[in-house]
């Protein structure tokens, strides 16, 4: 028979009681959430709101490496205002240009298919205001059929194939830079919509079932860094505006391209109403296939002030 | 006189009308969206063409074109210089010339024919419509520019760039009128300038006066060779006279002139106009009868989608100020205003449409009334210009894919920069879903939503001609329309797309 020595029982129980004493993290609650979606979410200063938000969830290192060929997609499909919300703030994509700059980018790319008239489009969006340098940094139109090339969707029940643009297709990266306005058919614009700005043919998708297209859409264009410009939304009236405004002097920053959308859905309201993102088909229909996460229970959200 | 030095001179000729042809296409170019445009229309202001037949037609001195004053001055000083040297289709007529091998020269000449054209011109006027833009040189020229050569130019610098392609929807007739024009060459040179060209015309009637001719001076042996390089037939070899209404002061006849009794120089004497009764008539009663004929040919009414451009003035009125020169058409940042063929009769031949399905009228941009020479399309300030109501959106229920396929499109609606497309809910057939509905009250017309109307061929969204809104003067903002514009609360159902609990 074994017996249990005072010694050892002194042993193990110290040990036990040693364990106990060791920092949480290592086990347990903190390790779980660690597997969602990180979220990084600034608000306040203008100017500083992108770093903030990209430093949150790791820095732009993180995302951007050096020599990298980056696109970055920001919204400028509309001939409108920079203040009704319709496009992205030329003052947030200089931001972000610049953070790809500062991390080593070799040359930044920033492109968009344009709904209205581009040459007005570029005009009324500022765009031409975040070419911070000249040799680096390029404004590309998407104007031109050539300028795209055919791509299977794999998974797509509604797309079997869509054109997408060639830049995005040979760079390294893809940053999305959508604006957070409202939609009148899907309801809200974000960074899954937004990557209908890179397709020749976008018209088709609303002959087909659009939440369920603009889902496939982004299984066959996928996003290094989604950071959506909240700085001020446009609650309804979109996506061209003219509609309610209202500031939020927000960006809100993630690698999970639904976890930003659907965290964005729930920090105001649109057409006068409260959505989360379970409560928008398109961020369903992405979620169903595995695309990112919807339920923002289960995200990091780390919010900084600046 | 040696031979080197008469090339010399030839040669500056060509320079200068090469400068001035290069200025008409530099002009040209320049007369594209968001360039300063002040100088662009600079060779129609010198057009005594349009400043007489317009001012008749509309009944109002165009102003614009006052400075052709100078032109006839200056014609009454130094004869046809404009013909010889400035004319951007003279020129261009005298490359094709220079290419064009002749078998014989043919002795095919209706000189008259120009006194005749302008007076048809003037007659039809009088009588109430502008045929101006048939004859006028430097409309067709600019024309031609627009309607064939830009379009093929955009497609070679668009394989290059990024600029898109120009396309109108007429072309065709343009190339004949110009491939006629050039080619009449065969017959002789300069056919158009000498037996045609109404502008020509005011001018030769003009130097007949003028104070320098071009003369024969004693110790001509008659060899005849001034008149074989004349390129105008205007040397008569057998009483040693040159007819200063048909010399366009081309130089070539004072250097060839072996004896050197060509000169330029101060001369009152007149030869006489050779226009028979017979002539007169015709030209008369063809001005008479035409005017009354095109009107009879008007099939505007009929489809209800004659848009025009925004800001243009009542349509009997900007027919006859129009000069269909087409440059609302080159500058027209979306393709959207096309020529028409005969949709506004045969008067209202390749005057500005705009043909939404192409492009619509972009909200921020008023560029077509600010290059419009003549102001038939105003100059309206930018807001003023959003205000102009050119027709209403009328959706087709039956082809629409959100009314009749149940399809979350709304396009349209996404389209409209002024919210005048509506997404409310709607259940057909137990579906609920938003649809679209136009507030005429509010829509313009701009077609920007039946250019991206997503389905094949015509679009479910059509603009016609419904509301339009034309005024010679007077503002188009009126308070009714700013206060129905500001309304916040626009009737908007929460799109299809949000899941309501």
């Amino acid at each position: 028979m074994n017996r249990i020595t005072r010694r050892e029982f002194l042993k193990l129980s110290t040990g036990a009681f040693v364990v106990t004493l060791l920092p949480k993290p290592i086990f347990g609650s903190e390790l779980k959430v660690s597997n969602g979606p990180l979220i990084g979410v600034a608000r306040g200063e203008k100017s500083k709101l992108v770093e903030a938000a990209v430093n949150a969830i790791g820095g732009i290192e993180k995302f951007i490496n050096k020599g990298d060929r980056v696109c970055i997609k920001p919204n400028i499909s509309f001939a409108a205002n920079v203040d009704c919300g319709a496009t992205t703030s030329p003052e947030v994509v200089k931001q972000v240009v610049q953070l790809c700059l500062d991390a080593g980018a070799s040359n930044v790319i920033i492109l968009d298919h344009t709904i209205q008239d581009t040459t007005l489009c570029i005009e009324k969006s500022r765009i031409e205001e975040a070419i911070v340098d000249d040799k680096k940094v390029r404004l590309l139109p998407l104007t031109k059929e050539r300028q795209f090339a055919e791509v299977e969707v794999p998974q797509g029940k509604e797309l079997n194939s869509i054109k997408v643009a060639k830049a995005i297709q040979t760079a390294d990266k893809l940053i999305n830079l959508p604006t957070a306005k409202s939609h009148s058919a899907t309801g809200v614009s974000l960074g899954m919509k937004n990557l209908m700005g890179l397709i020749w043919n976008r018209g088709y998708l609303h002959r087909v079932n659009l939440h369920r297209a603009i889902a496939e859409l982004a299984t066959v264009i996928k996003t290094d860094l989604t950071i959506v410009d909240a700085t001020r939304a446009l609650t309804s009236g979109g996506p061209g505006g003219p509609g309610k405004t209202v500031t939020l002097s927000t960006v809100i920053a993630g690698s999970d391209i639904v976890a930003v959308d659907s965290y964005t859905v729930g920090t105001t309201q649109w057409y006068n109403k409260s959505f989360l993102g379970t409560n928008v088909k398109y961020l369903v229909a992405a979620s169903d296939m595995a695309l990112g996460e919807i339920n923002t229970d289960r995200m990091t959200i780390k919010k900084v002030e600046v | 006189m040696t031979a080197k030095r008469d090339k010399y001179h030839l040669l500056l000729r060509w320079v200068i009308q090469v400068f001035f042809l290069s200025l008409f296409i530099y002009f040209f170019i320049q007369t594209r969206y968001g360039i300063a445009v002040i100088s662009q229309d600079f060779f129609f202001r010198f057009d005594p063409l349009i400043l007489i037949v317009t001012s008749i037609a509309y009944r109002t001195i165009i102003s614009a074109a006052l400075l052709s004053v100078i032109l006839l001055i200056g014609t009454l000083i130094f004869g046809r210089f404009f013909c010889g040297f400035i004319c951007p289709l003279g020129t261009t007529i005298d490359v094709f010339d220079s290419i064009i091998r002749r078998k014989k020269h043919i002795r095919l000449s209706f000189k008259n024919g120009k006194y005749l054209i302008l007076l048809f011109l003037i007659i039809s006027a009088l009588i109430g419509s502008s045929f101006l833009y048939l004859f006028d040189p430097l409309v067709i020229f600019e024309r031609t520019l627009t309607l064939l050569f830009y379009p093929i130019a955009t497609y070679f610098i668009g394989v290059f760039t990024l600029g898109t392609n120009a396309v109108y929807i007429e072309a065709m007739l343009t190339l004949t009128v110009f491939a006629a024009i050039i080619s009449l060459g065969i017959l002789t040179p300069r056919f158009w300038c000498r037996n045609l060209c109404p502008l020509g015309g005011i001018l030769a009637v003009l130097s007949k006066f003028s104070l320098f001719k071009f003369s024969i001076l004693k110790g001509c042996t008659s060899c005849g060779v001034c008149a074989d390089v004349c390129p105008t037939g205007a040397i008569d070899i057998e009483n040693e006279r040159i007819d200063a209404a048909e010399c366009i002061d081309c130089l070539r006849c004072h250097y060839a002139c072996p004896q050197n009794v060509v000169s330029y120089r101060i001369n009152l004497t007149c030869t006489p106009y050779s226009i028979t009764r017979r002539q007169f008539i015709s030209a008369f009663g063809a001005g008479l009868v035409a005017v009354p004929l095109a009107r009879s040919l008007i099939h505007q009414k009929l489809e209800g989608r004659l848009i025009r451009p925004p800001g243009s003035i009542p349509e009997p009125d900007f027919l006859n100020l129009c000069i269909h020169c087409g440059k609302c058409m080159k500058i027209c940042p979306t393709n959207g205003l096309q020529p028409c063929i005969l949709e506004a009769g045969i008067y209202g031949l390749w005057t500005p449409r705009l043909v939404a399905r192409i492009g619509g009228c972009e909200k921020n941009c008023n560029m077509c009334g600010q290059v419009c020479p003549t102001s038939a399309i105003r100059n309206l300030p930018l807001e003023e210009k959003t205000y102009v109501r050119m027709g209403t959106a009328v959706i087709d229920r039956s082809r629409c894919i959100a009314w009749e396929q149940d399809k979350v499109c709304l396009i349209c609606d996404e389209a409209c920069p002024y919210n005048a497309i509506s997404s409310l809910s709607e259940t057909i057939r137990g579906n609920t879903l938003l649809r679209p509905f136009v507030d005429e009250r509010i829509c313009t017309g701009c077609g920007l939503c039946e250019a991206r109307c997503p389905i094949e061929g015509a679009s479910a969204i059509q603009i016609f001609s419904i509301n339009e809104e034309r005024k010679k003067t007077g503002t188009y903002i009126t308070e009714e329309k700013v206060k129905l514009r500001a309304c916040e609360d626009k009737p908007e159902d929460i799109p299809t797309g949000f899941i309501v609990e």
